[in-house]
């Protein structure tokens, strides 16, 4: 029977494209399905057949491992301190970023590259002269320490990106506004922020995702074990001679389970903002 | 209503050898309609853009009923302007983007409401109030940037070439609407343009500009009748003035004029000094031979028709002189009989003649009336 729907052909010839997207997707979601249904079952459940389906799950795992073991308290410190240093770091980069788009003044080409140039220092590169600052301000081992050095540390990436797209919207809007009676600031907020907003959640999402799973910083700049993150708790379950899977998977997927969520709501948004980008 | 006046207003940018705008003086009375007139880079947008205060002023002032307004912030100069682009707030509907200058004047919430509504009733937008800039056609954005200007009901009016992104069509109809609503408001307007069909239809008077410089102000007629120099001449009007290498003669009280391989007696009033000349003339000042009744005298020249246009109405011929030296546009009526190709005789109505300075390029004044 003739028809007019894609052909065995028109699959055939995409297979490749098919190939590569299923192969991908396996590799990526694979560990995390393991991980999910591992989070689920006890350790020695997993140590007898590693990859069975969780037949019987075991959902107390999750209030175990959220009262027990400290992860109230990890989930909250990462909460606190990502969700302040994201609001910083946004309402900070949008600024320079309008600022460094907007305005030509003296000295802005300089400004420019030394923030950006924060893009290039690897983060170990500054873990000891950091250390020692935040010990000189009284700022080591407490969540504000480690939030100042988070916004400090994400804003060259927030106004690389910000600036490029607030750089696309056309200066004929900020003069009309100007026209309009409306002074620099009140341009930043009701023209360059409203229209920036799929900018915005990019930086957003990305900021997130790249500071929930910060370690490096954390695990140096950090020492009680009631201000620690999410990241460091998991560490915590991997003892020196024992390691309790079970537990370090349910741990991983308390982690994981924020950042899938706002992927899943953003993830349009943000890539809208990372590849279109022009104002029309 | 406001009087603008521009005082010897000087812009030199940033990097640039020549300023960009050099010395302009111009006053603007109450409730005209000023074209400023020029090519791309003449410096007329940057004017405008100085009056608006979006430009910072090297030197010169600009003032406003009589106050220098150099120091005064653009909000606070009560003047509105539509630029080329529209500028539109692209997240704000209709209503929000004619609203928006008005919160900020702190205007009562209910004044606002009648006020945007009159302006939108006023330009057909009554129906797309609730609609964004993106989901409107050109003329309707067009309408909305206009209709930004007139709910703030400022003191002056800028344009900056408002009509330049439409088509033909819309740029025909658009261009009536806003000469009418100009009419009915009366709000002293300055409006920058390098068409100048634009400028002959609607301005008051129009400014001329090249190279930073204000070459002749003027009612447009007159501008057209008289233009100040070779440049103004072939600015305006289309197909452009001709201009051909004349050379000048003064015998016996006569002053005679050796153009294009023929002689031509002008009238003496010509206060031409010297021996060469640029000598203009309209292509409507042409004619074919026998010419129309009730002209005064003609002169004739021989000449060799190289193209023929008709554009319905009427027909262009391009001509070569006879010593092929000359190239010269003549507009006929479109009942023409020539042919690329042919010699032929045209008249030239030689009270219509204007003489420019072959070196100052400015133009020769005819005392004669």
């Amino acid at each position: 029977m003739e028809t007019t729907a894609p052909s065995f052909l028109t699959y055939f010839r995409r297979s490749p494209l098919l190939l590569f997207l299923v192969l991908y997707t396996v590799i990526s979601g694979g560990p995390f399905l393991w991980v999910a249904m591992m989070s689920l079952r006890t350790t020695p459940e997993i140590f007898d057949a590693p990859y069975a389906f969780p037949l019987h799950p075991h959902w107390e795992k999750f209030v175990e491992a959220w009262t027990k073991s400290n992860y109230g308290t990890y989930f909250w410190n990462s909460v606190i301190v990502v969700v302040t240093s994201v609001v910083l770091i946004t309402v900070l980069g949008a600024m320079v970023a309008h600022a460094l788009a907007r305005y030509r003044f003296r000295g802005s080409r300089i400004v420019r590259f030394a923030i950006l140039s924060g893009l290039i220092l690897p983060p170990q590169l500054m873990i000891l002269s950091l250390f020692q600052i935040l010990l000189d301000y009284g700022l080591y081992n407490t969540l504000t320490g480690l939030i100042v050095v988070y916004v400090a540390g994400h804003l060259a990436i927030t106004v690389y990106i910000l600036e490029g797209f607030f750089a696309q919207i056309p200066q004929d809007l900020f003069d009309a506004a100007r026209m309009d009676g409306y002074s620099d600031f009140e341009i930043f907020w009701r023209i360059t922020l409203p229209i920036g907003v799929p900018a915005l959640f990019t930086t957003v999402t990305l900021n997130f995702i790249i500071l929930w799973n910060e370690f490096l910083y954390a695990v140096v700049l950090l020492t009680d074990d009631d201000k620690r993150t999410l990241p460091l708790g998991i560490m915590h379950f991997m003892g020196s001679h024992q390691l309790d899977v079970g537990m370090l998977a349910t741990g991983l997927m308390i982690t994981i389970a924020p950042i899938i969520l706002l992927y899943g709501f953003f993830s349009e948004t943000m890539i809208k903002g990372m590849t279109a980008g022009a104002v029309r | 209503m406001a009087v603008v006046g521009i005082e010897k207003l000087t812009k030199r940018y940033e990097g640039g050898h020549e300023p960009a705008v050099r010395e302009v003086s111009l006053t603007v009375a109450d409730g005209e309609f000023m074209v400023l007139l020029g090519p791309s880079g003449c410096g007329k947008s940057s004017v405008l853009r100085m009056i608006a205060g979006l430009e910072p002023i090297t030197s010169g002032t600009v003032s406003i009923d009589g106050q220098v307004v150099n120091n005064v912030p653009a909000r606070d100069r009560d003047i509105a302007m539509v630029f080329q682009s529209y500028a539109l707030y692209p997240h704000m509907t209709v209503y929000q983007n004619l609203a928006f200058g008005l919160r900020r004047r702190r205007v009562p919430a209910a004044e606002i409401e009648r006020r945007v509504k009159s302006a939108a009733e006023r330009l057909g937008l009554s129906a797309f109030l609730g609609r964004k800039p993106h989901a409107l056609s050109g003329g309707q954005r067009q309408r909305v940037a206009l209709g930004r200007a007139i709910v703030r009901d400022p003191k002056v009016f800028l344009f900056d070439e408002p009509l330049s992104n439409l088509d033909a069509a819309l740029r025909v109809s658009t261009r009536n609407e806003l000469i009418k609503q100009q009419n009915e408001i009366g709000i002293t307007t300055i409006y920058v343009t390098h068409d100048q069909v634009e400028a002959m239809t609607m301005g008051h008077r129009i400014c001329i500009m090249d190279k930073g410089e204000v070459i002749q102000v003027g009612r447009p007629l007159e501008v057209y009748g008289n233009p100040a120099n070779t440049f103004v001449a072939r600015f305006l009007g289309n197909p452009p003035m001709n201009l051909m290498k004349a050379e000048l003669a003064r015998t016996d009280g006569a002053l005679r004029c050796r153009v294009a391989g023929t002689a031509i007696d002008l009238p003496i009033a010509f206060a031409a000094a010297g021996t060469g000349a640029i000598l203009g003339i309209r292509p409507e000042d042409l004619y074919e031979l026998p010419a129309p009744a009730g002209l005064g005298p003609i002169a004739e020249i021989a000449v060799r028709v190289i193209a023929v246009e008709p554009l319905g109405a009427e027909t262009l011929l391009v001509l070569a002189s006879a010593d092929g030296a000359q190239e010269f546009i003549a507009r006929v009526g479109r009942q023409t009989k020539l042919n690329p190709g042919d010699r032929s005789v045209i008249g030239l109505d030689i009270a219509r003649i204007h003489l420019f300075d072959a070196e100052t390029t400015k133009a020769i004044p005819n005392g004669s009336p």
